[in-house]
């Protein structure tokens, strides 16, 4: 068992490394040892168990609403800003440019003539927080053990139907790839695959976070750069504009199955993000393809991804820029996802004492 | 109209026309510079490379249904053994055992997949490789042609029609009969049927050949892995590949477990997601949302593992 203070003291020596260097995330057990979820004695109307609670399995989020802040002390919003400065990173307002760069349209077929190939767009992104790491095996079992499975205000209405489907391999509510309600052993730190979309989006709702749309993400990785007016230059991969088997989880790496989250350290992104490539696909909230795409048919409505898994067999199939499309009802092994949290969801206290004092107008991203 | 031309009547070359050269599927003789055998059309770089090694490389066949994928399957294989640096790995024998893999993941790679084989064998794409593994004593030689699965059906319905189907499938070494799973899975019985027949004809072939009293020892038992292809749009293939064909091939797997003695199923997928695309003309297409190759390698290191080691070429 996992005892509450040692959690709690780990994540304060992990937030004074941060200021050096980026943190790993949630401790994983040994190996040897099967994870049990720490378990929680909550006294009623007892507060602070309350928000030990909600921080010890990644619900920080939710207490930075504007509905639940103004009953926290200062000690306790400090620890819940320290919590989301370690798990997540900040992506500041901007520009991205959506689609196909202009410098990866030059390719054509062997009779001359071109590659069809995404048209691009820019789009104008807000200041976001977006999670170092993808959810790991250990953070979704906090939600499988809290009932998250039963909680159906935070599944999206239409699945209702689908949900009892949603087992793993001995009948038990959880990812498709876990036996008995528990991850395979060893791979408490390894990203959640075997999800859904709607299994990913409830887990975020229970977390108060959401899925990222497209451009956030796709902003996050590839850190854009105005040139000048109108003129952006964005990286291909994370740390550059070429691919090297040791910063990334794809095939080329021979790993062949997913690996920690807080591996690949040398493919961090600007903004000190790990693993946007390579590992797992990451579900993002919005649906594959774009509507002005009238060549295109899909078999089912499907959502998007991003980021290429650690058996993509091309590199060009990695870029931050790549978009695949899957129905959101599959739980493939290798799709997990990450989360967003919109400055626009903090309470304006929380936003000053993370921006320190500047609470500018938040906007949701819109299309220019 | 004719023209009048020079040909050049060199000693050298007129003594080289009278010796003949054997082609290495069907056996008949050609001249020392045909490009196919006149006989079955299979290229005679083969029989040349034979030729300048000492060792009989084994024949493997990949067989299907048109669309089932064999065309991906087997340049993805050559591909990916081409570029893997443990377990099993391939090394080409020759520039046009490049192609196939080249077209594939070109294709691929372009968000494509390639266009059908053709049925004319003198355009279809030729393999010759040398595997190595930890588990091989020694270099493994293989000769794998991509073949269309219409010229195979045709073959099997009448024939003679391409000689050069019959004469591979009676001398190869192991077999892999690729079900496209998401036709299977949809309740139609083509897959079932091209695959009872092409089983029935390669026993027929063996029989054959132990009547004529060929190879005797090495045609018995000969392995085939049945592969599930286009297993990504149907996950199920891939917990349980036995228990899908039980469910949705039913008469293929009794024919399997009842007539091969060397068998296994396997299912495997290249593209993670498909979808359509609209061309020219309004023509839909399917094309692959991403690559991710799954259980490509594992029904061929299988075969491999049951393949006798090649033979030593007879000195003249």
């Amino acid at each position: 068992m996992i005892s509450l203070t040692k959690i709690w003291e780990y994540g304060r020596q992990r937030w004074a490394n941060w200021r050096r260097q980026p943190t790993k995330p949630e401790p994983a057990p040994a190996s040897s040892e099967p994870f049990v979820a720490p378990v929680f004695t909550r006294a009623a109307n007892d507060a602070g168990s309350l928000v030990q609670e909600f921080l010890a399995v990644g619900r920080y989020a939710l207490l930075l609403r504007p509905q639940i802040i103004e009953n926290l002390e200062d000690d306790q919003i400090r620890k819940t800003i320290d919590a989301l400065d370690a798990q997540m990173a900040l992506s500041p307002v901007g520009d991205v440019v959506l689609g196909q760069p202009i410098e990866d349209c030059d390719d054509f077929d062997t009779d001359g003539t071109a590659v069809a190939t995404v048209q691009s767009r820019v789009v104008h992104v807000e200041s976001i927080f977006l999670d170092r790491y993808a959810v790991t095996n250990c953070q979704y079992k906090h939600f499988v053990d809290g009932g998250g499975y039963e909680e159906m205000g935070i599944w999206e209405e239409d699945v209702w139907a689908a949900m009892l489907d949603f087992v793993d391999q001995t009948g038990h509510p959880g990812p498709h790839y876990w036996h008995n309600g528990t991850f395979p052993r060893g791979q408490a730190d390894h990203p959640v695959v075997g999800v859904s979309w709607y299994e990913a989006t409830a887990y975020a709702r229970w977390c108060g976070k959401r899925l990222p749309r497209d451009a956030e993400w796709t902003k996050a990785a590839c850190w854009p750069v105005t040139i000048s007016p109108g003129n952006l230059q964005q990286r291909k991969f994370p740390w550059g504009e070429i691919m090297e088997n040791d910063r990334a989880n794809l095939w080329s790496a021979g790993i062949n199955s997913t690996v920690p989250t807080d591996e690949f350290e040398k493919g961090i992104s600007v903004g000190g993000l790990l693993q946007m490539v390579g590992n797992v696909w990451e579900w993002m909230s919005g649906p594959y393809g774009t509507p002005d795409d009238v060549s295109l048919a899909l078999p089912v409505p499907m959502k998007s991804i991003r980021g290429g898994a650690f058996d993509t067999y091309f590199d060009n199939q990695a870029t931050c820029h790549f978009q695949s499309g899957e129905n959101p009802l599959h739980r493939k092994h290798n799709i997990g996802f990450r989360l967003v949290l919109g400055i626009c969801d903090l309470a304006p206290r929380a936003a000053e004492l993370i921006y320190g004092g500047s609470t500018e107008p938040i906007t949701v991203a819109t299309e220019v | 109209m004719s023209r009048a031309c020079d040909v050049p009547m060199d000693s050298y070359r007129l003594a080289h026309y009278t010796v003949q050269v054997e082609c290495y599927v069907c056996g008949g003789g050609n001249t020392f510079d045909a490009e196919l055998c006149r006989h079955c059309q299979a290229p005679m770089a083969l029989a040349h490379q034979v030729n300048t090694q000492n060792v009989q490389p084994g024949l493997v066949a990949v067989l299907g249904t048109s669309g089932a994928g064999k065309t991906v399957y087997l340049g993805m294989l050559m591909d990916m053994l081409s570029r893997r640096n443990f377990g099993l790995q391939s090394l080409v024998r020759g520039a046009f055992s490049v192609s196939l893999q080249q077209i594939t993941t070109s294709a691929l790679a372009n968000g494509e997949f390639p266009t059908k084989t053709p049925n004319e064998p003198d355009r279809w794409n030729w393999v010759h490789s040398q595997l190595t593994s930890p588990n091989l004593r020694r270099p493994l030689e293989l000769i794998i042609p991509d073949m269309s699965g219409e010229a195979v059906l045709e073959e099997i319905d009448h024939p003679r029609t391409f000689p050069v189907v019959r004469s591979f499938l009676s001398k190869s070494v192991g077999v892999v009969i690729l079900v496209d799973a998401v036709r299977l899975q949809r309740g139609g019985h083509e897959q079932d049927h091209f695959t009872m027949k092409l089983l029935t004809f390669l026993s027929e072939l063996e029989a054959e050949n132990n009547r004529q009293r060929l190879r005797l020892k090495r045609h018995s038992g000969r392995p085939v892995a049945v592969v599930l292809t286009k297993a990504d749009q149907c996950e199920k293939c891939f917990d349980d590949p036995e228990g899908f064909v039980k469910a949705c091939g039913s008469g293929m797997w009794r024919h399997c477990s009842e007539s091969i003695d060397n068998v296994k199923i396997f299912a495997a997928g290249v593209a993670g997601a498909s979808a359509y695309r609209f061309g020219v003309g309004n023509q839909r297409r399917r094309v692959p949302l991403r690559v991710e190759p799954r259980g490509i390698i594992e029904p061929f290191e299988w075969l491999i593992s049951k393949v006798p080691a090649n033979g030593r070429r007879r000195s003249k």
